[in-house]
């Protein structure tokens, strides 16, 4: 993320964007900014980086509002996809030893006692490989389609629903607890 | 009716609940691209530490020469005053030697 100079790189780079009105880039931002920040937040786990990550997915619209092609998809999925490359990056950066790329992980039960039932979740969430991560935060957090998915996150259909699939299993055997007591034992929301 | 395991576990999740996007971003992204007129009414500037102490101690110290008396000076003679253009030398030089008495008179 760069230091607050961001201003100045956001003024001189009003001289590039030639196809996007100052109006257009207000309203995408408006309609977009909750779901991209949402899903920054739930992917790294940390606000601060999340608000980070956002913020540079909209200077790179900004800069280069061509790259979006409403031809072959949504601006949300546009949107998506390069704050979805932000987190990647940033995943990459602050969590050198998690393999980005392993999707098949099969992940067993978390030590979760003593945590309120909304933190469990955000245990057994963040715990899960990335990839399998941001698809179940798109499903279910979001409610994204399926084929919205694939075009966000850059994947086939058949990739998006095996992810998914896993990511369900994967959280089904770290949740067993709060699953069999349905909510009760644990915590104190529930 | 007994929910079912995939419902169960939707519910579940349900229970994370995340915050929307904070104002500050709005400053952030938008904040940046307000007109110049708005900017300098409202606008910050971030200062490193070291730089703002260096400032503030230039501050006080040029406060303290301001308020300080200043030493009388003795005045300047107006040398600018003196001007040689039209200046000839005497053509004839008569020296008398005048005393006190015949100046009285």
């Amino acid at each position: 993320m760069l230091p607050r100079d961001e201003r100045i790189l956001l003024t001189l780079s009003c001289k590039l964007a030639v196809d996007m009105t100052d109006a257009d880039f207000r309203d995408a931002y408006r309609t977009n900014k909750d779901v991209l920040y949402r899903y920054a937040r739930r992917m790294t786990g940390w606000a601060t980086a999340a608000e980070d990550i956002v913020h540079d997915a909209f200077l790179a619209l900004w800069r280069n509002s061509s790259g979006y092609d409403a031809g072959r998809g949504t601006m949300r999925s546009y949107l998506l996809g390069v704050t979805r490359n932000l987190a990647l990056q940033r995943l990459r950066r602050d969590r050198p030893h998690e393999e980005l790329d392993e999707d098949a992980s099969v992940i067993g039960p978390l030590d979760i006692a003593g945590l309120e039932r909304g933190e469990m979740v955000a245990r057994a969430v963040g715990a899960l490989p990335p990839l399998q991560r941001e698809t179940l935060i798109l499903a279910e957090y979001e409610e994204l389609s399926l084929e919205e998915i694939g075009r966000a996150t850059n994947a086939e259909l058949a990739a998006v629903k095996s992810r998914l699939h896993r990511a369900r299993e994967n959280l089904r055997r770290m949740l067993t607890p709060l699953l069999e007591t349905k909510g009760t034992g644990y915590g104190t929301n529930g | 009716m007994e929910p079912t395991d995939d419902a169960r576990l939707k519910r579940l999740l349900r229970e994370w609940k995340v915050e929307d996007a904070p104002r500050s971003l709005d400053e952030r992204v938008l904040g940046g691209r307000q007109p110049w007129w708005k900017a300098l009414i409202g606008g910050s500037v971030r200062v490193p530490v070291p730089v703002a102490l260096a400032l503030a101690v230039l501050f006080v110290a040029m406060g303290v020469a301001l308020m300080r008396p200043r030493a009388v000076s003795p005045p300047a003679i107006a040398s600018s005053a003196i001007d040689l253009a039209n200046f000839r030398p005497v053509e004839h030089v008569q020296v008398r030697i005048m005393r006190g008495s015949d100046v009285d008179q």
